[in-house]
């Protein structure tokens, strides 16, 4: 196992150097000008901007330095959005509420769907089951946008439950953002263990259990919802990501000072150092996940760290 | 309570008749030959909510072609005095719903009689009153479009690098492999928006943006599954039989390979029309006037409280096209795999 | 689980009827919580002296010589203070100057008395706190993008130090002694006074800014002030900060607000909903919010010295084009219904603009508006454009026209380009337009090279004078990427600029003529609207002074009344 996960973390080194350096290369023919106010700067005073942040050195040397600084953990600085503020430091300063209403749609989302997909199967065709199966249509039909501006209407202004946006009362802020981001998780996590659950239900080892006289909430959780659940967890980086989509969203529309709310406005003001830094970070979240999904799976099925080991 | 006999009754002679086991006979298939395709279309057929959801999406399909035609009004045509009108149906509107009436500042009136306006519209219209009928379905059109093309290059890559990779094996699946875990690693939003920002915005751009990352999913599916069946039994035993390669991987390797490559397709599509959607609300969707089901709803959800109806339609075309996927997705996933062939 | 098919169908018609629900779901609107019926006449400041308000962006740089944009230049305009205010009328009048400046006679010295006013730490304002600051705006080291901007051409010597010629200290600014700032100009500027409230006049704290160092302007408590609030509770990137009284201002017992909390809202219609819930005072409003509030009994409107027009392009990367041709800029010119445009489009207040120095912006010394000399000058009028139209082909020699109109890429934008293209295309026959909409930044650098045929720009004023807008188009100027040159124009500008720049009168004139020449002989741009700016404001906030340059708002003089 250890070096399986050893081998696993060159692999990732490796994978992140390298979309380092295509994120480098592809923001260099990016079209538009890193330096906002060109138009107001004479030639003279241009050339002092693009001097401060490297921008006048040949091309393989402002490689090297942005590599080099990325090994140290320095994302360079940004030049528009933030101006002269290191990128790591926004990114660290953006990162608590992002990780916050990330952490809890998931959490939320997953739970709640695999709640709702356990009893959707163990109920199967009652108008339980029917309303489960509504609200995962739900989840994936409709656009986080949608969504979010319909729960900040009704939850946030009419009924007041909620904060309408902004960032500042805590945990009851994070409620709605959470809610939205958790629509995806729960979607996918309610049909993908109905579907699980139903087929371990109608396996011979069930039928045995029965048979055996084990009580129906015996079977449900002992047999049928373990064995539904180890799947669950190749899904969970397709949630992440789609969280991290999501994130995009939602922070902007409930109007929360995360990653992607600030990555938008990177993208809007071409601060090459802060798009890169973002799409980098975003990169490492996303690899790690993956990983840590793999060393999971491999942990609670056996069958797969094998084969893991092999390849 | 014991019953009595007093004499077991006796059989008629001839009752039984004695067969002769023919060997020719045994082997013989007396069930119709069908094809893959059509166990596959009779097991959907049964499947009432694959075939219904089917059916759905084709009328979606030929409305988004007709809807631009029958709508008196071109998608892209403004008439500026109309704009903002909420849907109108003639014969319906008795029942108090899609009767032109909208609110303005809080109250509800008639705005087609406030603007003094004698046609209907549909759909209603836009801020720049463009016609939301043919708007609706031109952008359905786009999405799909959009989402096709997408899906079908995704296909063509994945299943054609996913095959290659799995039914090698060896050096080739390793390369290939890393290949594709150092593309999975970059988060596809991220690709897909600094694509865009390269390339001149527009449905091209859109498309190669969603490619670019997108085929992975697939060539890991048809990897997975190309490794699964060439070791299986079925396949050796067609190569003891002496099949050729071509035979084992079009007879045998496609018919197990293809549900799922179906059926990833299926979710694939909607995915895309979805994050169209995504890219139109960050700024990045189609370029004004053209029309998606994604920038149409970026257009209206932010106008929920005052024109509902601007954001409705297209939220509504773009479930049911969700819906209708998943659902012929699930249909398509039961009658493809040829293990439920019953 | 076929037979549950069925079920994903039910749900199907279920989502339906989720949507009708949302469409009919909105019987009653908020119109604000608080309601102060008949209380609509200022009364005295009674209730808790707090102001929430929202911004549409987070703050780039708190640096004043780094600043370029309306949100730093807002609180620059209430956090910090130079020579002059704009104040309730939005004529500038002295702030830190102790009165006005003794002129010489030829118009090109200036002298400046200080008053005694302290930064936000107790220590004095001095004149070498302004001499500190123009000096490190000038500095190309500094890359200043408003430093030379507004300095060279005007004060003696800032040419040739933002070229890297000449020292910074040797801008011809001296501080005679603690209070007294002496000024040499290059030439007379009549609108000088107005240039001192604009934040890159402000002075700087240089004990302050060498103490910090690199940290300097990195959060509030890396600031100083000398405006009538400090800024606090800002940590550099977050989208929110607080405004709180600052009791070391020279003119703090005018000042009654406590405090004012910001927050960033990028969603205009979350903007709204806060606005609705009662959390924040203000919001501003567009599109179809500004049409569904347009009756409210708490809108404010502004009609803002802001012009939108298109920029057209005689000669793209260096080939001529079609626009070259002074007909067809004429058609396009007059070829879109500008009414249509701002009634329905925009609806936010704004006017048609028929003109290139904005109505209700700059008077003469009787208080007549510029406006009034010229009138409108190039109008919708689609007979005319098409006879124009029709003449250009002519002349070209062609049938067909294919241009591009280079736009942004925010919803409005789009939105008026749909609009513009679909007026052009339908009065102009055989014009085709394509639309492009992109990022600002990417905009710019197209501009730069020439790479486009139409495009939408803006200019907002630096000064309160026509001749921020009038010297845009003169030859080789930054702002007139498009290749047109005017010899008559350029005298025009250049004699308005030296030789009548004592002659008030004669100065005029000379500007409404080149004007004139720039669009009703030449069509050089095609004028489309003067920006107006709507917003729902509670009925207890009073005094909320809008400017139409520098910073875009004054808090000084805002109170909470009958809250």
């Amino acid at each position: 196992m250890a070096k399986y996960i050893g081998k696993r973390l060159i692999y990732m080194v490796i994978t992140l150097a390298l979309i380092a350096t295509f994120t480098f290369f592809l923001m260099k023919i990016l079209p538009g000008s890193p330096v906002a106010s060109a138009d107001k700067l004479s030639p003279e005073q241009r050339a002092v901007v693009e001097a401060r942040y490297g921008l006048d050195k040949p091309l393989p040397v402002q490689y090297f330095d942005y590599m080099f600084g990325l090994v140290q953990g320095d994302l360079g600085i940004s030049i528009n959005q933030f101006k002269g503020a290191d990128v790591t430091d926004v990114i660290l300063s953006r990162m608590g509420p992002s990780a916050q209403i990330g952490f809890q749609g998931m959490v939320l989302g997953t739970v709640l769907g695999i709640l709702l997909g356990m009893i959707a199967a163990l109920r199967q065709n009652t108008w339980i089951d029917y309303t489960s199966t509504f609200v995962a249509i739900v989840g994936i039909s409709i656009p986080s946008f949608v969504f979010a501006s319909l729960l900040q209407y009704w939850f946030g202004l009419k009924w007041d439950l909620f904060p309408v946006a902004l960032w500042k009362d805590g945990f009851m802020s994070s409620v709605l953002p959470s809610v939205a981001l958790a629509m995806f998780p729960l979607a996918t996590a309610a049909r993908f263990i109905r579907t699980e659950m139903i087929e371990v239900l109608g396996s011979d080892y069930i039928t045995l259990a029965k048979a055996k006289g084990a009580s129906g909430s015996e079977i449900a959780f002992k047999h049928a919802f373990r064995n539904a659940l180890i799947p669950l967890i190749t899904v969970l980086g397709p949630m992440a990501v789609a969280i991290l989509t999501g994130s995009l969203v939602v922070e902007q529309i409930f109007a929360i000072p995360g990653i992607g709310e600030q990555f938008v406005k990177s993208i809007m003001v071409n601060d090459f150092a802060i798009i890169m830094g973002t799409t980098i970070f975003f990169s490492v979240f996303l690899i790690v996940i993956i990983l840590l999904v793999d060393i999971l799976y491999g942990v609670i099925d056996p069958r797969i760290r094998l084969s893991g080991g092999k390849n | 309570m014991t019953q009595k006999f007093d004499k077991i009754p006796e059989l008629p002679k001839g009752s039984f008749e004695r067969i002769t086991l023919d060997a020719k006979q045994a082997e013989r298939i007396t069930k119709p030959s069908v094809s893959f395709w059509q166990d596959a279309w009779y097991r959907i057929r049964k499947n009432k909510g694959a075939l219904l959801s089917l059916i759905l999406f084709g009328l979606i399909v030929i409305m988004s072609f007709l809807g631009p035609v029958i709508s008196p009004y071109e998608p892209n045509a403004q008439t500026i005095t109309h704009a903002n009108l909420p849907p109108k149906v003639p014969g319906i509107e008795k029942l108090g719903i899609l009767n032109g009436v909208g609110t303005l500042g809080g109250e509800k009136v008639d705005l087609y009689e406030l603007k003094n306006v004698e046609v209907n519209y549909w759909f209603g219209t836009d801020g720049l009153g463009r016609d939301m009928f043919s708007r609706v379905w031109k952008g359905t059109q786009v999405s799909l479009f959009i989402a096709f093309v997408a899906a079908a290059i995704d296909m063509l890559i994945g299943v054609i690098y996913g095959g290659v990779s799995g039914y090698f094996g060896g050096r080739v699946d390793d390369i290939m492999q890393r290949i594709v875990e150092i593309l999975t690693g970059i988060p596809n939003l991220v690709v897909v928006i600094l694509f865009i920002l390269i390339m001149d915005p527009g449905i091209l751009a859109i498309i190669i943006a969603l490619t670019i990352t997108g085929w992975t999913g697939m060539s890991r599916v048809v990897r997975g599954q190309v490794l699964k069946y060439k070791s299986q039994e079925f396949v050796l035993a067609a190569r003891t039989l002496g099949a050729s390669d071509s035979r084992i991987i079009w007879k045998h390797l496609m018919p197990n390979v293809l549900g799922v490559i179906i059926i990833n397709t299926m979710f694939t599509i909607p995915s895309a029309i979805f994050f169209e959607a995504f890219l139109s609300f960050i700024g990045l969707g189609l370029q004004a006037p053209d029309a998606s089901l994604g920038t149409l709803i970026n257009d209206g959800y932010a106008l929920i409280q005052f024109a509902p109806h601007i954001l409705a339609f297209p939220a509504i075309l773009l479930s049911l096209i969700m819906i209708a996927f998943n659902l012929i997705g699930d249909g398509l996933r039961d009658a493809l795999d040829p293990k439920m062939k019953d | 689980m076929k037979n549950s098919k069925i079920f994903w169908l039910l749900s199907l018609v279920l989502v339906l009827s989720a949507f009708l629900a949302a469409c009919g779901g909105d019987d009653e609107k908020e119109t604000g919580t608080d309601k102060t019926d008949g209380n609509e006449t200022a009364g005295e400041p009674d209730a808790e002296q707090v102001l929430n308000l929202m911004e549409s962006a987070e703050i780039p740089t708190m640096d004043i010589s780094l600043a370029e944009d309306a949100v730093a230049f807002n609180i620059f305009n209430n956090v910090n203070e130079g020579l002059f205010r704009l104040n309730k009328e939005n004529v500038a009048e002295p702030a830190l100057a102790d009165g006005e400046p003794t002129v010489s006679e030829d118009g090109l010295t200036y002298t400046f008395k200080l008053r005694d006013s302290n930064w936000s730490d107790g220590t004095p304002v001095t004149a070498n706190d302004f001499v500190y600051s123009w000096q490190r705006s000038i500095d190309p080291a500094t890359g200043s993008p408003y430093g030379a901007y507004m300095m060279a051409g005007s004060i003696v010597n800032a040419t040739e130090i933002a070229a890297g010629e000449m020292e910074p200290t040797e801008l011809a600014v001296t501080a005679v002694d603690d209070n007294t700032l002496e000024v040499q100009l290059e030439r007379p500027v009549p609108y000088f006074m107005s240039l001192m409230s604009f934040p890159t006049f402000y002075p700087q704290n240089e004990a302050f800014i060498s103490e910090k160092g690199d940290a300097y302007a990195s959060n509030s408590d890396n600031l100083i002030f000398n405006g009538p609030f400090t800024l606090t509770d800002w940590d550099g990137t977050g989208l929110t900060w607080k405004m709180q009284k600052n009791p070391e201002y020279w003119d703090a017992e005018t000042v009654k607000l406590e405090t004012i909390n910001w927050d960033v809202v990028k969603e205009p219609a979350t903007a709204v909903n806060l606005y609705n819930s009662g959390e924040k005072d203000r919001a501003g409003l567009a599109g179809e919010f500004a049409r569904q509030y347009a009756n409210d009994e708490n809108l404010v409107t502004d009609l803002e010295p802001t012009l939108f027009y298109f920029k057209l392009n005689q000669e793209r990367k260096g080939e001529k084009n079609a626009l070259e041709n002074v007909h067809i800029r004429k058609a396009i010119a007059q070829g879109f219904n500008k009414q249509d445009l701002v009634d329905v489009v925009l609806a936010n207040g704004s006017l048609p603009a028929n003109y290139l120095v904005p109505t209700e912006f700059s008077f003469d010394e009787n208080n007549a508006d510029f406006r009034d000399v010229n009138g409108d000058l190039i109008e919708f009028n689609a007979e005319e454009a098409a006879e124009h139209w029709a003449m250009g082909l002519e002349e070209l020699g062609v049938e067909e026209v294919t241009l591009e109109i280079l736009g942004g890429d925010t919803e409005t934008a789009k939105n008026m380009d749909a609009y513009l293209k679909d007026q052009l295309e339908t009065n102009l026959e055989g014009l085709t337009i394509n639309l492009k909409a992109v990022p600002f930044g990417v905009r710019l650098e197209l501009d730069e090279a020439q790479d486009y045929d139409i495009q939408t720009a803006g200019w907002g004023p630096d000064y309160q004078d026509p001749m921020t807008f009038i010297d845009l188009f003169v030859t080789g100027s930054a702002q007139n990427k498009m290749s047109y040159s005017n010899s008559e124009y350029d005298a025009l500008v250049e004699s308005a600029k030296g030789e009548l720049a004592t002659d008030a009168a004669g100065r005029w004139e000379a500007m409404a003529k080149a004007e004139k020449i720039l669009l009703a002989d030449d069509a050089a741009i095609a004028p489309i609207y003067q920006r107006g700016a709507m917003a729902l404001q509670q009925p207890y906030v009073n005094d909320i002074i809008k400017h139409p340059f520098g910073g875009d708002f004054s808090y000084k003089w805002a109170y909470i009344s009958g809250k």
